[in-house]
Formats: structure tokens, sequence, C-alpha cells
């Protein structure tokens, strides 16, 4: 089974970052999307089948924390698993978003840090082989 | 200027470079002299426990650098100006993010704003509150911190000596 992707971030390169680092983990992908705010991130999720949303907390239009807001809000997108890779440090506002069941991951991150977090999140059996 | 956030500036910047894009930095005691021509710089605004906004010069020698180490571009790869620009701002964006709760505490909420070039936005970039220059292998970088009317007082970082320790709290 092939996982698709959907990454929110307001920059492009660490969009790009991000999906290096998911196909360095040896995660078997499938489509990858992309949007630059978290309209954008609602559209796509509208458009197109997304088995995982990974998503940057403070973007142009709509934030990241509104746009996980919205997705808990509707049936058929709450149970989708989240990842936030942000630099956010207010204790409040990862405890708030971790409530949501949302994983948290720190910027700067290593490609390990994303590695660890999949598993976690997506279970073992969406990896090939060769991953550690 | 203030000493305590001189140092939060410094101590985050090196380590974001060195983590984000692989770029090792030493703190310069004067500023190194350098042409402001030779510079790239952006700045990003934030508001939330206090308002501000942060600068970032770094040479333009060190732009594809940057990008190509961020990105993981293989060799070879022309990078466009747009993907070095996109790079610089994402630059400041993370040392932003890493240096507002080690200057106010990880209690207090920012919202951080969008990455612009230096010719556009607010002014008062002229009475930093915090300033650090970093010597690179082919350039340098120069930070500065800028904060929209008095300094708050409870700032964590003017209650304890300047340390490393909340950069591993934070990673």
């Amino acid at each position: 089974m092939a996982i698709n992707i959907l990454i929110v971030d307001d920059s492009g390169v660490m969009r790009s970052m991000v999906q290096k680092a998911m196909q360095l983990s040896g995660l078997a992908i499938g489509e990858v999307h992309q949007a630059s705010n978290g309209q954008e991130g609602l559209a796509a999720l509208e458009g197109h089948w997304i088995d995982l949303v990974v998503a940057d907390i403070n973007m142009p239009v709509m934030n990241g924390e509104e746009m996980i807001e919205r997705m808990q809000a509707q049936p058929d997108l709450k149970a989708i698993p989240t990842i936030v890779i942000s630099t956010e440090g207010s204790r409040t506002r990862i405890a708030r978003l971790e409530k949501q069941g949302v994983r948290f991951i720190h910027k700067p991150f290593s490609p390990e840090m994303i590695r660890d977090t999949l598993k976690e999140v997506l279970g073992g059996e969406v990896f090939h082989e060769r991953s550690h | 200027m203030n000493a305590a956030i001189s140092s939060r500036l410094t101590e985050v910047t090196t380590d974001t470079l060195e983590r984000l894009a692989f770029i090792f930095a030493s703190p310069a005691a004067d500023g190194p002299v350098v042409e402001e021509s030779e510079l790239e710089t952006v700045r990003v605004d934030f508001s939330g426990g206090f308002t501000g906004g942060l600068e970032l010069s770094l040479s333009a020698s060190v732009l594809v650098e940057l990008a190509a180490n961020m990105l993981g571009a293989d060799e070879g790869r022309t990078l466009s100006a747009d993907e070095q620009r996109d790079a610089l701002k994402e630059l400041v964006n993370v040392v932003c993010g890493n240096l507002l709760p080690a200057v106010a505490g990880r209690a207090k909420e920012f919202t951080i704003g969008t990455p612009y070039p230096a010719n556009a936005g607010k002014r008062g970039w002229e009475t930093p509150v915090a300033v650090s220059h970093l010597v690179l292998e082919k350039g340098i970088c120069r930070m500065r911190m800028r904060v929209d009317g008095p300094l708050p007082e409870d700032l964590a970082c003017l209650a304890q000596a300047p340390n490393h320790h909340h950069l591993a709290e934070l990673g």
C-alpha cells in the first residue's frame, strides 16, 4: 500500500525538504500533493484521497492550527493522521495540537526524526523493507 | 543593545545554520567589514508575547550553498534565484521561531509573519535590541532583532545566564 501525502507549508524549499526526508525514510509513497496555506490544504483534501497530512503552523491566509480545527470538524477528514512540522515553541499551543491527536516535529528536523515519527503514526507495514 | 538577547541570537542562529543547512558559523566579536551591497537581507515580523521583527543578512556568496544544502540538491544542478531567496526566507523563519521561546520562555505564544525582502516592511531597524555577527567559511551572517515599544521585563532570558540548555530542550 502506498501512502498519499499532503504537505502544507508556505515555503517551497521546506516542502521539498519534507518530501525528500520522507523519501529517505523508506515510506511507500503514492501521490504527493502540496499546498502553501491551510485554505489550499483543505481544497486539496476535498479533491484528493489523502492518507497523511504534514503541515506547518505559521502560514498566511489560513494557518495550520485553523486548518486542523476545520479538519477535526469534518467526519471524513478528522481521522486522517496529521503531523505538524514547525518552529513552534509555545508549550500551550503544542499541547493544544497534541490534544487533537496531532504529532509534532520541531524545525529544524533530521531525516531520522521524520522516519521515526512516520513509523509511530503509520506503522511499519507501509515502509519498504530496506528502511531501518 | 541587550547582551542576553544578543547572546541567545548568536546561539540560535549558529545552531539553526548548522542543523538546517550544514553551515558552520563562529561568533565575531566585532562586525566584519562588509559592503551592504554584498549582502542579501530578509526580515520577518512577529507578534504575541511582544511585537517586533528579526532581520537576517547573509553574504550573497553563501546563498547557493545555503539553498543547495537545504534542498539536498545534486552537484551540478542549477538553483534558481527564487529557490535561493526562498531558502533565505525559511532560514530567518526558523531562526525566529526558535529564538522567541529562547528569549521569552515557552509559556508565551507568538505569531510569526511571512518573511519579506529588506526593502519592504516596517522601520525601526536603526536601533535594534540585539545584534549578532557570525563568520562563515565563505562569508558572513548578520542578525538584528527589533522590538516595538519597551522591552518586556519578564523575558525568560533576562532571568538566567546564557547557556545552551534551552536549545537542547527545544530540539
